[in-house]
């Protein structure tokens, strides 16, 4: 693979190494909604051990927008493949994928396509699935969703949409303050709308039995998102699987249990 | 259980005395609540009680996500959250709050979290009228959208079709435009080829080799059927088409849609996408495939006529064979070639013997069965990359490249043979044979032959040929 092709990967995903570069790698993908930005508080304290991997989805953050093609990104599939060429293009192999909301699935259809990249899995607050089915909960209804896009919209047209550049000038966390510079958890507004759509109609349950990485199911309390069962079905339907119930509440532990779903992580792979 | 704060729906709250600042906070022009890091509601004041509905004990303890819609919560968990985390604050976000009478109210809210304590202050505004006033913006900028994308398309495929003058060009920008309308995985055309089987026309068809192996896909029932042929979901695959089930599963394929290409009314092709997810496609989706297909049929025809016509300007019309024009055309071709390469070149000039008689005497239809005959026997009888064409009248000539005395001789054997077997429709009284004459060009040094001088050598052998006693060759070396 040629230079030229390494750099387009890496400038299209916004992808960042650090840490160890001779450590096991571990690769967090964040979720809908955010950017990389998700992993702040989780991914530098895997740094002393392993080479750390963040990046954007294409979409999100400071990923290229120019990148964005609606046939590629209509499925989960498209993501999946752009984990797999970062994978290839920084060759990463026995890689620890740690996916956050929707990307748990685009880590499993990742894994299931090229298992040799992968080490293990962690899927934290996964969904296979949304929309209730028959004998399956999922947790919403499709008018629910539709009712998400609705305040998608909402919130991005006219005045709500001139807020996301606002800067907090907060003189007693410059660190805070600089990286905050940036942006925050910046997603462009169209490419939200279909992914909303593709995260939460996508069904790839099927996709689950096919999974023969070490996986390990991290799993909050109340999380409306992904709620217990959703959690339990990914671990019945996943062979092999570990499923850890975190003390944590809400959807995004990541953010307000770092500590926790660090040590639970840490656990996992010794 | 009474609560002496009530939710008086009308009344202000009593202000306690000498408590300005509690009146200031408990009948504040905005909704006011304080949540713990984790969500749950510690503080909330008169104004959002009477927006919400509820009592202040049925607010205390709960989650503030658990008051929002479910729409509202997903956007809460996903965006908001987050956002609030990384950053501190949040700014005129919209939310709907459940109330307890049933209905939802339409909120902003700004939000700033306690970098200490992880306590977060919210200010809630009603913004009902503003968010009727966004929403109706909103549908009409949706629907707008809908229909301005769909004039785009439209616009561009005429604009694409219009241009197009080779069914390669048509096929591409139809799949383009269509893949671009349906946001699709895979969108494929094929074409039936003079043999009746459907080729790739452009795209990539992920069930291509099991429909030439003759199995039932979308594709092919869209044209069997002559209808657009939707295949919404695994399940319906499952039922529909069993034995493509590890096909769709290999190629992660969800939901697949198939529409015929046309010619007055027949199936002539079928495009068709296919999607990695489950897809519905809205009526105004499917109307704009119709009309692309219908369209892209209408160009196709013409495009096809077209060529027909070309190829009749070219091709003498009773037998399929070149014309004079393009025998000229191939000719000159050749004779350039030869002198290029060095290589001999064998030009056969043939002429029936017996033709007028058999025209004279069973009608004009037999004689242009004759010519008819002749010229599918000729075919077999000479190699796939010689030219054969119809000169006029009974004359025939076939251009040999890269052909010596002793190859050509083959080829005129076969001719001669075959010319000589009984024809269908002619009493076997009236025999019917070829003469002919064959000029065979030897390049070298210095040599510069004419079309009009070879033909006329080639000519000149076949009369040798017709006074020598007919049914024979004559070549001649220039």
């Amino acid at each position: 693979m040629s230079t030229d092709q390494l750099s387009h990967v890496r400038a299209r995903n916004n992808v960042t190494v650090s840490g160890n570069p001779s450590g096991r790698p571990i690769v967090f993908a964040h979720g809908f909604g955010c950017s990389s930005e998700m992993w702040h508080a989780v991914a530098p304290r895997f740094e002393d051990e392993h080479c750390v991997v963040r990046f954007d989805h294409v979409g999100a953050g400071r990923s290229d927008l120019s990148a964005y093609d609606k046939g590629k990104y209509d499925s989960l599939h498209g993501y999946a493949d752009d984990v797999l060429e970062i994978l290839d293009d920084l060759d990463l192999t026995d890689a620890v994928f740690v996916g956050h909301s929707v990307s748990a699935m685009i880590g499993v259809l990742a894994a299931t396509k090229n298992p040799a990249r992968f080490g293990a899995l962690i899927l934290v607050g996964p969904s296979p699935r949304y929309i209730n089915a028959d004998g399956y909960v999922g947790g919403f209804e499709r008018a629910d969703i539709d009712a998400l896009l609705d305040s998608l919209d909402a919130n991005y047209l006219g005045w709500s949409a001139s807020m996301a550049p606002l800067i907090m000038g907060n003189s007693s966390q410059p660190e805070l303050g600089e990286m905050l510079t940036e942006s925050f958890c910046s997603i462009d507004p169209t490419i939200a709308r279909h992914f909303a759509r593709v995260t939460f109609l996508s069904d790839n349950r099927h996709d689950l039995p096919l999974v023969t990485t070490p996986t390990l199911v991290l799993q909050s309390q109340q999380d409306i998102i992904a709620p217990l069962e959703v959690g339990q079905f990914v671990h019945e339907s996943i062979p092999g699987s570990v499923l850890v119930v975190l003390d944590a509440t809400g959807h995004c532990p990541n953010l307000s249990a770092p500590d926790e779903l660090t040590a639970e992580i840490q656990a996992f792979l010794r | 259980m009474t609560d002496p704060a009530g939710v008086g729906p009308a009344e202000p709250s009593p202000a306690q005395p000498g408590s300005d600042f509690e009146d200031l906070y408990e009948n504040a022009p905005c909704g006011y609540l304080v949540t713990s890091a984790d969500g749950r509601i510690t503080s909330v004041n008169t104004t959002f009680t009477r927006m919400i509905g509820h009592p202040p004990h049925e607010l205390l303890g709960r989650n503030f996500q658990a008051l929002l819609t479910v729409g509202s919560q997903l956007f809460h968990e996903t965006r908001y959250v987050p956002t609030l985390r990384l950053r501190g604050r949040v700014d005129e976000i919209v939310l709907s709050l459940q109330c307890a009478d049933g209905t939802n109210l339409h909120t902003m809210i700004n939000a700033i979290q306690n970098g200490v304590s992880g306590e977060v202050r919210l200010a809630v505004f009603d913004s009902t009228a503003r968010r009727d006033y966004e929403r109706e913006l909103l549908e009409a900028r949706r629907a707008a959208e809908t229909s301005e994308a769909q004039v785009r398309i439209l616009q561009q495929a005429s604009t694409a079709f219009t241009l197009a003058d080779t069914e390669s060009a048509l096929t591409a920008a139809l799949a383009e435009n269509v893949r671009e309308a349906f946001s699709s995985s895979f969108t494929a055309i094929l074409l039936f080829d003079e043999a009746g089987v459907l080729q790739l026309a452009t795209g990539s068809h992920p069930l291509l080799e099991y429909i030439h192996a003759g199995w039932d896909t979308p594709s092919t029932d869209a044209v069997r059927l002559n209808q657009v042929v939707i295949v919404p979901n695994l399940d319906e695959a499952q039922k529909m088409y069993p034995h493509l089930v590890p096909v769709y599963h290999a190629n992660q394929l969800q939901t697949a849609i198939a529409s015929p290409l046309t010619d007055k009314g027949k199936p002539v092709g079928v495009i068709s996408s296919f999607f990695r997810r489950e897809r519905n496609f809205d009526p105004e989706l499917l109307e704009l495939l119709g009309t692309l297909t219908q369209q892209a049929s209408h160009v196709l025809a013409r495009i096809r006529l077209q060529g027909q016509l070309a190829r009749m300007a070219l091709h003498d019309q009773l037998t399929g064979l070149a014309n004079r024009q393009l025998l000229q055309v191939r000719l000159n071709q050749a004779i350039a070639a030869a002198e290029r390469s060095g290589r001999p070149l064998a030009v056969v000039f043939l002429d029936l013997d017996g033709f007028k008689v058999v025209n004279d005497n069973c009608g004009h239809a037999i004689g242009d069965s004759v010519l008819s005959q002749v010229a599918d026997r000729l075919r077999t009888s000479v190699r796939a990359a010689d030219t054969i064409g119809r000169y006029g009248g009974d004359e025939f000539v076939v251009i040999c490249e890269d052909t010596d005395a002793d190859a050509v001789s083959h080829v005129t054997d076969r001719i001669l043979a075959s010319v000589r077997e009984p024809l269908e429709g002619v009493p076997d009284e009236y025999p019917v044979s070829a003469s002919i004459g064959v000029a065979l060009l030897v390049p070298d040094a210095g040599s510069a032959v004419t079309t009009d001088g070879i033909l006329g050598l080639a000519d000149a052998a076949m009369y040798q040929s017709k006074n020598a006693g007919k049914d024979r060759v004559t070549v001649v070396v220039v």
